[in-house]
């Protein structure tokens, strides 16, 4: 296990993703293509290996960590945290959840923690707090400052014209970390 | 009342010719489209994405550590476009506070941990509580003071609040000085 953690840092970005050289990434990360990860985004991949899907958006001050509490006896195996595809990560939010499904938002300082499950579909608004062992059903919205929930009609769309939009003019403003792995060949690339 | 004098590290900070004091340890992305209009103060780690549009603020802006600005964006039927971000004279924002608003006005108070929603217009003279969160689209009127989350008008504020933010700010720049001097 610690050796695991003492690994060099091991990022794989798919051809077709965007990530800024100025985000952080630490840890054994895999993202997927039309992914976009904004300056000052950090991905912490501490206690196992962090995989991104496909078209997810990460804005700046915006956590995704995989880590273990202080107090946790060490695993039998090692966590792997798997975020689906277009999910949106807003900015100054936190995700810990090891398993994340597609097109969820995550609003501004949301904040989802180690034992929970976003589904589907979720909208974690902001400034609110999950941390309790849970799984969130799909096409939930969780609002306000007693984290009330109701279920959405329909579902979110997944944000295309905004991917497009930051794949056009984000290479124009930063550095750009190299794509390294081709979509059809799997984690061989490096 | 005077304020307690702040000092910062000569090093860390550049002084413009027009007065503003911009940290070096702050991101701010596409510089060529940020314009502060002197006396502004931009302490350590904020962010300020002038890549995604322009973003002007007017004399005697404060923002705070970790403060992020960020122009709204919209979706349209064909695409996304982002929206300028305005904001006004005499300016407070606190730490870690979250700006996604179209317009902010002048001599506003933004507490620490407050989020602004997409496309917000904060009219001149109004208070946003520490840790409140503005709903997108919201317009706060004037000499209002918004708090909680979803955030609501929990009072009116008096006519001279003008004045009081005025001279906060004014108070907060002057204070704000080099260690070395």
């Amino acid at each position: 296990m610690s050796s695991f953690v003492n690994r060099r840092t091991n990022v794989k970005i798919a051809v077709g993703a965007l990530v800024c050289e100025e985000s952080i990434l630490k840890g054994d990360i895999t993202i997927g293509p039309n992914t976009i990860i904004h300056p000052k985004a950090s991905i912490i991949a501490e206690a196992g290996p962090i995989i991104i899907g496909e078209g997810n958006i990460i804005e700046e001050m915006a956590t995704i960590a995989n880590r273990l509490p202080v107090d946790a006896p060490e695993p039998t195996t090692i966590p792997v945290q798997i975020i689906g595809s277009y999910n949106v990560f807003e900015t100054d939010c936190t995700c810990e959840a090891f398993k994340v499904g597609d097109c969820n938002i995550l609003e501004s300082k949301a904040y989802v923690g180690r034992e929970v499950e976003l589904t589907s579909g979720c909208i974690i608004g902001a400034s609110c707090s999950l941390t309790e062992s849970d799984t969130i059903p799909e096409d939930t919205i969780i609002y306000g400052n007693e984290c009330q929930r109701r279920e959405m009609h329909g579902k979110p769309y997944p944000p295309i014209s905004q991917i497009e939009f930051l794949l056009k003019i984000l290479p124009t403003y930063h550095h750009i970390r190299k794509p390294n792995i081709v979509p059809t060949k799997n984690e061989g690339g490096l | 009342m005077e304020p307690q004098d702040v000092y910062y590290s000569k090093a860390e900070y550049v002084e413009t010719a027009s007065g503003n004091k911009v940290s070096r340890h702050t991101v701010l992305c596409g510089s060529q489209n940020i314009v502060l209009h002197g006396k502004v103060i931009v302490q350590s780690d904020a962010i300020i994405r002038g890549d995604l549009a322009n973003v002007r603020t007017g004399r005697y802006c404060i923002i705070s550590k970790n403060a992020i600005i960020r122009p709204p964006f919209k979706k349209f039927s064909r695409g996304v476009a982002f929206f300028p971000l305005t904001m006004g004279d005499h300016v407070f924002v606190g730490e870690r506070a979250v700006i996604n608003a179209a317009i902010v006005g002048s001599y506003i108070y933004i507490g620490k941990n407050a989020v602004i929603g997409r496309r917000c217009v904060l009219k001149d003279c109004c208070y946003i509580e520490d840790g409140a969160v503005v709903p997108p689209e919201t317009v706060i009127p004037s000499f209002t003071r918004f708090a909680g989350n979803p955030a609501k008008c929990v009072e009116d504020l008096p006519e001279c609040t003008l004045d009081l933010m005025l001279e906060f700010t004014k108070n907060y720049y002057q204070h704000f000085l080099p260690l070395s001097a």
